[in-house]
């Protein structure tokens, strides 16, 4: 029996995390601070996959198809129609066409079974990839797209946009996933006969999980854009960025929304400590990562989870 | 003739793309995996051919077998890393481990992707061609290459019917791809025919790679695009459906060849990946696909 | 309550439930009852709404419920208590119950107090109020089968299914259930019970509607079901009939095959407990029960497709730790109840694999000696196994296996849909088989008439043990009665 007295680590620790997170900036370079901002976003990446894949048990293999889709809408919104349009309405476009993007994901994912949907989601990727190239007008290309506007020059108000976002983000998609909406999202994800059998419009359920992920992927995508100033293919729309996503989620732990944050901040840290290797680097993460998969299939919050409970 | 050339660059491309896409199917027919380091494991045998080539200064054959047997190392080391690992695991609840290969495969292709990068630079790459000149066929000159790609494919995917079809074996391995509980029952270990599947497949993938290199080059930007192609193709056809998959490499093959010739190189691949968005919404089983 | 009309349901070529009609009142519990492919369950299934009907009509209070996806037959007040537990391993059982009760809305952020209230409720009800804080995972098998009560009536439903209520619970588990169940009759709904056999609900049910091949059968009170003619033709076979046969005399000998407390759980389910059994070299024995009883399940540990306790002794040699195949190469060669034919493979392919360990000339009478003792495979040498009869597949399937040379044969329900006619000739080719070879049979049956004749030995299984041990001669005195 547990003692009475005995307060829940999980929230302080957040609370301290949080504290530390505000507080960086005041201690720490621009270098640590912009690395950090790509990590915060990247980890709003990894938490809306995790709510997709965790609860309605969809594999996402193309996150970059809605961050993609998210990022070069505002890119493009800001490039053409600047200084007519606030950067804020070209974020929340890119977010919106996202949803969209979403939306057309995830019609066929309730209709195909199996390894079908992975394959689509990896598709649609390469289809996005292509229409990017082929009007290069639009998009520029190859080369990627240049936006006249950024949110901030200062690293440190760079640095709280993200993580303030990260913390809201993470918030309500945490949230989500603890509410009466997640739990019908995990039993449709985990068996969606028997989902229905209790009265619940499986599909109706999933369709939701997909536009939420892709709100969030999408809106991370913008802002993403309108700090580093460019968007390109390889930053936005690549498969291996996605796989990276995906590990980052795995690694923190499957189903704890949180996890996903803390393996994208690894993963981001990680890749930079191996720069110095050069071409190295992306193999050692990679083979780093295939490890983590084939030996700590649960992650680390997973793990720790296990231990605690006890089974 | 503009028409010949397309015909000819076509039907080469898709036996290429035949040779391949057969290979992923056998694996997902037996296996039930989908492979995703297909391309990886093509490229690395057209590199490992390239250098045995630049290194060992050996003949164009000797490279080309060469290639071929680190391919089939590679296959062999996919299956054992990447793929039974986590087909045995307890830890792993069942519905989740099709997921699990295909990322743990994802990840392997990624990682010889960036090998072949690291130790050979991303530059591209041709294999020694064991044929070489240029022949004149019907008012169109054509290396003489191409033709024999596109014979070496027939002959290998023709030896390979006559193996799963006609040699006891063979039997067995197209057995336990129907029902792998009933060759069980009848004394036969499914893990000695998983073994001689990778081992099929690894010489398939190594071969088209080769050819591949022989006729057009790779490089490590390539690997994406192949993985890309195989499984559409694999998908369009029907997956598991072997003759679906030879149907569908020659669709795509020439909506390839006829883009790149009559639109542009550059947007070559955009036809098929919309023909497979279409076959997704209309009928995801794909032209042949029963499972 | 729910009336079922010319009720059709077909998946592609294969029909699994034909023109069935009942009805069951409010306040009334009807068990539907018949053997493994008899169509109980897709019925069950089809008027939940996870399946869709062919044809016929299905009305609940007078509305069409026929076609409804089942989130909304649900809504309309049905609750399925599906036959293998599947929880949400991840939430409490709390939660769990809770999941059953929420609306179908994308707005709830907040759950209710009052949805808190009911779950306990609810938990209290079917006996988890113990265990409320606790996982699925860390709970006994009887408590998870509460859990699948709670979830199917937490909504109050006017209509509740209930798929095989007592697999896998001991015997005061099924008094406690029986409870639970005759207290949803008296709050006036209506109750489905789907079961393999009459005598385990018998107790509980009003009337019983007995279902053999996709149709009805029969209908009326347990008893007199018990007793009718199709009813008992479709089980024991028919009239039993005694067979004057040689006996054999096997004092003083190992068993070829000794099986001794063996046990087999699926998750947390009993489904073999403590049998011991013994097979000598050149006997027939056969194991009679019912389906669910453990045959099947058995049979798979014995040779190697399931993990189980005890110990498996073969020709003297323990069998643990030996891979399935390797089994089969040793001699143990099972024709399971499903068959599993290479579907796409011609019947002269099948038999080659089977044929896989002899050489070519040995193979090839072997096929001969086959085709004597099955003529039909003979005339169907170059057909797609998929394309054949069910007498056809079973034949084949049969042959497969004795192209391995067995020494130990086990048929697994050979019986299974077939045609009496088909039954005689699978009779005959058993006779056959006994008296010119020195072939070791284990025959697993629900069909007494067809096990008994060819039988040295007989073993009764019921709920997973062997409940009865002798001749078959003294069958019919001691234990048929109570068979059914």
């Amino acid at each position: 029996m547990r003692s009475v007295l005995r307060v829940s680590p999980l929230p302080l620790a957040t609370l301290v995390v949080l504290l530390l997170g505000v507080s960086l900036p005041f201690v720490s370079s621009g270098y640590v601070l912009g690395l950090l901002t790509v990590a915060f976003y990247t980890a709003v990446f990894a938490m809306s996959w995790d709510l997709l894949f965790g609860f309605a048990g969809e594999v996402n293999f193309g996150p970059t198809f809605l961050i993609g889709l998210g990022a070069y809408t505002a890119g493009i919104l800001d490039a053409r129609l600047a200084p007519h349009v606030a950067i804020w309405v070209c974020v929340l476009a890119g977010a919106v066409m996202a949803v969209v993007g979403g939306v057309l994901l995830a019609l066929p994912a309730l209709r195909v079974r199996g390894p079908y949907f992975g394959l689509v989601t990896l598709v649609a990727v390469l289809i996005l990839q292509n229409v990017v190239v082929v009007f290069a007008s639009l998009t520029g290309g190859e080369i990627g797209l240049s936006v006249p506007d950024v949110m901030s020059i200062s690293a440190s108000t760079n640095y709280w946009i993200a993580f303030g976002f990260m913390v809201v983000s993470g918030a309500v998609l945490f949230g989500l996933s603890r509410s009466p909406i997640g739990l019908v999202l995990e039993a449709s994800g985990q068996d969606a006969v028997q989902a229905g059998a209790l009265g619940f419009n499986v599909a109706k359920h999933k369709l939701f999980a997909f536009i939420v992920s892709a709100f969030f992927s999408g809106l991370a995508g913008a802002l993403m854009v309108f700090y580093m100033g460019t968007a390109s293919v390889s930053t936005f729309i690549d498969i291996s960025v996605g796989v990276q996503i995906i590990i980052a989620a795995v690694l923190g732990g499957r189903r704890t929304v949180i996890g996903a944050a803390i393996g994208a901040v690894f993963l981001i840290g990680m890749g930079e400590l191996l720069r110095p290797l050069g071409e190295l680097a992306t193999l050692l993460v990679s083979v780093m990562a295939l490890f983590v998969v084939l030996f700590f299939p649960d992650g680390f919050l997973g793990m720790l989870q296990g231990r605690s409970r006890g089974g | 003739m503009l028409v010949w050339q397309i015909l000819i660059d076509g039907f080469a491309i898709s036996a290429l793309y035949a040779l391949g896409a057969t290979g992923f199917t056998l694996i997902f027919g037996v296996s039930g995996v989908l492979n995703l380091s297909h391309g990886a494991i093509m490229v690395a045998s057209a590199v490992a051919a390239w250098a045995i080539a630049g290194s060992l200064h050996a003949g164009a054959y000797a490279s080309a077998l060469g290639g071929m047997a680190v391919g089939v190392v590679l296959a062999f080391a996919t299956y054992f890393i990447a793929v039974r690992p986590i087909q045995r695991s307890r830890r792993i609840a069942e519905a989740e481990k099709e997921i699990f290969i295909l990322t743990t495969t994802l990840l392997w292709g990624i990682i010889l992707q960036e090998a072949v990068a690291y130790f050979f630079t991303s530059n591209a790459k041709t294999v020694l061609p064991i044929v070489e000149g240029v022949v004149r066929v019907l008012g169109v000159r054509t290396p003489s290459n191409e033709f024999f790609t596109a014979l070496i494919c027939w002959v290998a995917i023709g030896l390979l019917w006559l193996l799963v079809n006609k040699t006891r074996h063979g039997k067995e391995v197209l057995a336990a791809s129907m029902n792998p509980r009933g060759v069980t029952l009848l004394g036969i270990e499914l893990s000695r025919i998983h073994i001689a599947v990778w081992l099929v497949y690894g010489v398939l993938a190594s071969l088209a790679g080769v050819l591949l290199g022989m006729f057009l080059g790779v490089s490590s930007y390539s690997v994406g695009p192949l993985t890309a192609s195989a499984f559409s193709i694999v998908v369009l056809g029907g997956l598991g459906s072997v003759s679906g998959s030879l149907v569908a490499a020659y669709v795509v093959g020439y909506l390839e060849t006829l883009t790149a010739y009559l639109i542009s190189p550059a947007y070559r691949t955009i036809p098929a990946l919309l023909l497979l968005v279409v076959v997704m919404y209309l009928r995801p089983q794909g032209l042949f696909g029963r499972r | 309550m729910l009336e079922v009309r010319g009720l059709t349901k077909r998946f592609g070529g294969l029909v699994a439930v034909k023109d069935l009609s009942f009805s069951i009142r409010g306040g009334e519990i009807l068990g539907l009852i018949g053997p493994n492919g008899s169509g109980k369950s897709t019925a069950m299934r089809t008027v939940m709404g996870v399946e869709r009907p062919t044809a016929g009509s299905i009305l609940l209070e007078g509305h069409e419920i026929g076609g409804l996806p089942s989130h909304q037959v649900a809504r309309r007040g049905v609750g399925l208590v599906f036959q293998h537990s599947r929880p949400l391993n991840r939430q409490t059982v709390l939660e769990n119950i809770k999941v059953a009760l929420l609306p179908d809305r994308l707005t709830m952020i907040f759950a209710s107090a009052e949805v808190d209230a009911q779950a306990r409720a609810i938990a209290e009800r079917v006996g988890l109020g113990a265990v409320l804080q606790r996982k699925p995972p860390t709970l006994p098998f009887a408590d998870l089968r509460r859990l699948e009560l709670a979830k199917a009536i937490a909504r109050h439903p006017k209509l509740v299914l209930v798929d095989e209520p007592f697999a896998g619970l001991t015997a005061s588990e099924v008094a406690a259930f029986s409870e639970l169940i005759a207290g949803f009759r008296a709050e006036g709904r209506a109750v489905l019970l789907v079961d393999h056999n009459v005598k385990g609900v018998s107790a509980l049910v009003d009337r019983v509607v007995a279902m053999y091949l996709g149709e009805w059968i029969a209908e009326g009170s347990a008893a007199d079901v018990m007793r009718d003619e199709t009813v008992r033709r479709v089980y024991l076979g028919g009239a039993l009939t005694r067979v004057a046969r040689g006996s054999l005399d096997t004092s003083g000998r190992t068993p070829a095959l000794q099986v001794d407390d063996v046990e087999v759980r699926y998750g947390k389910a009993l489904a073999v407990q403590g049998v011991s059994l013994h097979v000598h070299e050149g006997e027939f024995v056969s194991l009679v029960g019912l389906n669910g009883a453990g045959k099947t399940t058995l049979f798979n540990a014995i040779s190697g497709l399931v993990p189980h306790n005890g110990s498996v002794r073969w020709a003297g040699a323990d069998l643990a730790g030996a891979t399935p195949a390797a089994i089969a190469r040793g001699g143990i060669v099972q024709c399971p109840e499903t068959r599993e034919l290479f579907g796409d493979m011609t019947v002269r392919e099948n038999l080659e694999l089977g044929g896989h360990g002899l050489d070519d000339a040995e193979r090839a009478q072997r096929l001969e000696w086959l085709y004597d003792l099955f003529a039909i495979l003979r005339d169907r040498e170059r057909q797609i196994a998929r394309t054949l009869s069910g007498g056809e597949q079973q034949m084949l399937a049969i042959a497969r296996a004795l192209m391995m040379k067995p020494k130990l044969l086990i048929l697994d329900e050979p019986t299974l849909g077939l045609a009496p006619v088909i039954l005689e000739t699978l009779s005959k080719a058993l006779d056959r088989l006994r008296s010119t070879t020195r072939l070791t049979v284990l025959l697993g049956e629900q069909n007494v008439t067809f096990a008994l004749p060819h039988a040295d030995r007989l073993y009764v299984m019921d709920h997973g043990k062997i409940v009865w041990e002798g001749l078959p001669e003294r069958f019919e005195a001691e234990v048929a009665d109570n068979y059914l």
